[in-house]
């Protein structure tokens, strides 16, 4: 863990449900900020943070702009691997299968070291 | 590296829940604005490393009226010594 990590500059804690408030739009406008200045990004969803990468969203029928797409062209700026928190899956009910294809299970542990070794954490 | 982690909000928003999920050792708390009111149920807290640092600013417990029923785990701090802490630890982390 130690060594994959330790060149983490940022870390990203989306904590909110996306379209009811802007805040998940924002933490993925930071996310590209931080990526195109050349910042490792480690991007991790977590409470109801966990709602903005399901899969099948069609923001359309509310008029507003897909979370989901935003969050897939990440990997066209470097960040491969978006991270969900387990227990906020398993709190809601969720599984792996209903998520994004770039999202990757991490355990409360993993969260802590990644909170620990970077640089700096920004919570929305 | 150490973190300060911060807490602005009513005990209904359950950021101390998360946020002790990843405290790491030399870590330390700090509940301003809504997040005083943690200090009225510390019953309902979750488990806190043994190490970790409880703070509140004590303006905004004067402010709702919560300075004199405070709990002896929270260490009360004026805005010096939150900037001091913010110095002593190696980042930030607000729970927003």
């Amino acid at each position: 863990m130690n060594t994959t990590n330790s060149n983490t500059n940022i870390t990203l804690l989306a904590r909110s449900a996306p379209y009811g408030s802007d805040a998940a739009k924002l933490c993925l406008d930071i996310s590209i900020a931080a990526a195109v200045f050349e910042q490792t990004v480690t991007y991790i969803f977590l409470d109801d943070g966990v709602y903005q990468v399901l899969n099948n969203q069609d923001s359309s029928a509310i008029n507003s702009k897909a979370l989901g797409k935003g969050l897939e062209a990440l990997s066209l700026y470097g960040i491969e691997k978006l991270y969900a928190d387990e227990d906020s899956l398993r709190e809601r009910n969720l599984s792996l299968n209903q998520l994004l294809p770039q999202v990757e299970l991490v355990s409360a542990e993993a969260i802590k070291i990644f909170i620990s070794q970077s640089k700096s954490v920004m919570t929305l | 590296m150490t973190s300060l982690h911060t807490i602005n909000k009513t005990p209904s928003s359950a950021d101390l829940q998360s946020c002790a999920k990843f405290l790491s050792e030399g870590d330390a708390i700090l509940f301003l604005e809504d997040g005083v009111y943690y200090s009225t149920d510390t019953k309902k807290w979750p488990v806190l490393l043994p190490s970790t640092k409880i703070y509140g600013l004590e303006e905004d417990f004067l402010a709702r009226g919560l300075s004199k029923t405070i709990d002896n785990q929270i260490e009360l701090i004026d805005f010096a010594r939150f900037v001091q802490l913010s110095c002593e630890h190696h980042k930030i982390v607000s729970w927003l």
